[in-house]
């Protein structure tokens, strides 16, 4: 089957939208954000129209309805990355997922001396969190550097810093590079030490499948946002082990058993770890989105993603001036064309492609550490998604060349 | 300048260039220009933490003087050029001011200008907390 691109834009109707300036939207800032179909639109819509009510702990209809809805998307999001609902916990985003491991797990499990191995391609989410801990206990937190040739991450030195490690936590794909990593060979050498493994799946989700039981990986955080559901919701999934070391970091309503006034228990499994109201409206939005996105091969959603970056990566390289981070053509690339010009500032220049109409991103993008690695403060960000074409990727390479012959 | 006036008459010239623009990018065309021509720059060697504006993208530093006349000087300095731009035109606006006039001034001349993406508090381009910055010391120098 080969994706319906025209279908598909039908979905979005933001893609339709002018901006102020008349301009045609072209959205290239999908690294950072989604957007999101009009079926995730519905669903919460529906949700607050219908049958908006607290879930759980009640027995009239309406209570009942969004308990079956919110309980209904665990299965389907959890079954969507191939593991079972009782290791899904619903978090606000990828964030929250990992700062639920190293609050929930790394503080309870680890201890002064304890090695945490990150990596230089980590998104700020990943990395002050583990700073945190070895502020608040005392653990040691290694970098594997990348390699500023190939842009990938140095997999001798990731070895070498691998001796003791207890947690091994690595970005599944780069925000800045697009860069996929080799999770597979980073899971295997890291549990053949002993360490648990922790994936930030924030950007891999949205462009390939995450089989997390056939990963055998500890933990995966993901982020619903940037795979077409709603802000304010993602999860983290943990193996059951992993799970049983785990304690709450946040506790109130909803996660206990039991509460006297002389102590609490608490509930077992993933309800231990879920407190407060749920985030009913925006898992109800996510389990559209993932229904939405079952219809399609990721795998051509992949391809067609690849093949415009790469296109538009080989275009941009002709302009004078331009250079860019990474290595949009390979084919494990997905998608990020992060990009500088040798005189404009990257600023100016996002602003001076905001007049044309095309949306993207510039900063540090919370990974300053990759920033200083490339030796550069900031970049340019154009990243594509399902619903972007090579019309759109054609307009914006000459605008971004005319832009360059009148500002340059 | 005269109660009436919301920026002062000598900048009429600069804001009647940019209305007469064609379009938004020639309007930013000439910002780029005027980034070049700033009265009073601040050199890249004289940036520093204390006069760094806050809450930009970019990196913007300005500092704030009275002169031997009693007038308002302001030097500023930008990598961006868009914001150096806005730098130039704001010093050109102010320059010479008592610096109790700067203290309540509106960056009225910027939307009169056309530079309205400048003007968006949630872009983090910088212009108004370089403007903001820049009326703070103000109001410090008017002690």
């Amino acid at each position: 089957m080969t994706l319906d691109i025209d279908a598909i834009r039908a979905d979005f109707p933001i893609l339709e939208r002018r901006l102020p300036n008349g301009k045609r939207l072209v959205y290239f800032d999908n690294a950072a954000t989604s957007q999101k179909p009009q079926c995730v639109i519905d669903a919460m819509s529906e949700y607050y129209e219908q049958y908006n009510s607290n879930a759980h702990r009640a027995n009239h209809t309406l209570a009942d309805e969004a308990t079956t809805a919110l309980e209904g998307a665990r299965d389907r999001i959890s079954s969507y990355f191939g593991t079972s609902p009782e290791q899904m916990i619903y978090t606000s985003g990828a964030t929250e997922a990992i700062n639920l491991v190293a609050y929930g797990w790394a503080r309870e499990n680890l201890s002064e001396g304890d090695v945490v191995v990150l990596t230089e391609m980590e998104h700020h989410a990943d990395i002050v969190p583990w700073q945190q801990m070895s502020v608040d206990i005392g653990i040691e937190v290694r970098y594997v550097p990348i390699d500023v040739e190939s842009y990938t991450l140095d997999m001798d030195a990731f070895e070498v810093a691998l001796n003791g490690a207890s947690l091994v936590c690595v970005v599944h794909t780069s925000n800045v590079l697009g860069v996929r990593n080799p999770v597979e060979e980073i899971i295997e050498k890291s549990q053949a030490v002993g360490a648990r493994v922790l994936i930030d799946c924030a950007q891999g989700a949205p462009h390939e499948r995450i089989d997390f039981d056939s990963l055998k990986v500890d933990f995966v955080a993901i982020s619903a946002h940037k795979m077409a559901g709603p802000t304010g919701i993602g999860c983290i999934l943990v193996r059951r082990d992993a799970m049983e070391e785990m304690v709450p970091f946040m506790t109130g309503g909803s996660m206990i058993k039991r509460v006297t006034t002389e102590g609490s228990t608490f509930q077992e499994g993933h309800a231990m770890f879920e407190t407060g109201t749920p985030r009913i409206a925006e898992a109800i939005g996510w389990g559209a989105a993932v229904e939405w996105l079952e219809q399609f091969d990721m795998e051509e959603v992949h391809e067609h993603i690849n093949d415009i970056a790469s296109w538009t990566a080989s275009r941009m390289r002709e302009i004078p001036g331009i250079r860019i981070y990474g290595d949009p053509g390979r084919d494990d690339s997905s998608g990020a064309v992060s990009f500088l010009h040798e005189t404009i500032q990257s600023q100016d220049l996002a602003l001076l492609l905001d007049e044309g109409g095309f949306a993207v991103r510039t900063g540090h993008h919370c990974a300053q550490p990759l920033m200083d690695a490339l030796g550069v403060p900031s970049t340019n960000r154009a990243s594509f998604w399902i619903y972007n074409t090579m019309d759109e990727a054609e307009s914006f390479v000459h605008y971004l060349q005319e832009i360059v012959d009148r500002f340059a | 300048m005269g109660e009436d006036r919301l920026w002062p008459e000598h900048l009429d010239e600069v804001v009647e260039e940019f209305q007469a623009c064609f379009d938004s990018m020639e309007r930013y065309e000439l910002l780029f220009e005027y980034a070049k021509r700033n009265p009073n720059p601040l050199p890249p060697e004289e940036w520093d933490d204390d006069n760094q504006v806050h809450g930009c993208q970019s990196r913007a530093h300005v500092t704030c003087f009275v002169d031997e006349q009693g007038g308002f000087q302001m030097r500023g300095g930008a990598d961006a050029q868009i914001v150096q731009g806005l730098m130039s035109v704001t010093a050109m606006a102010l320059n010479g001011m008592s610096p109790q006039k700067v203290a309540s001034m509106e960056p009225a001349y910027a939307e009169a200008m056309g530079i309205q993406s400048s003007l968006t508090p949630s872009r983090a381009n910088g212009f108004l907390n370089m403007f903001k910055r820049v009326k703070e010391d103000a109001s410090k120098l008017s002690g």
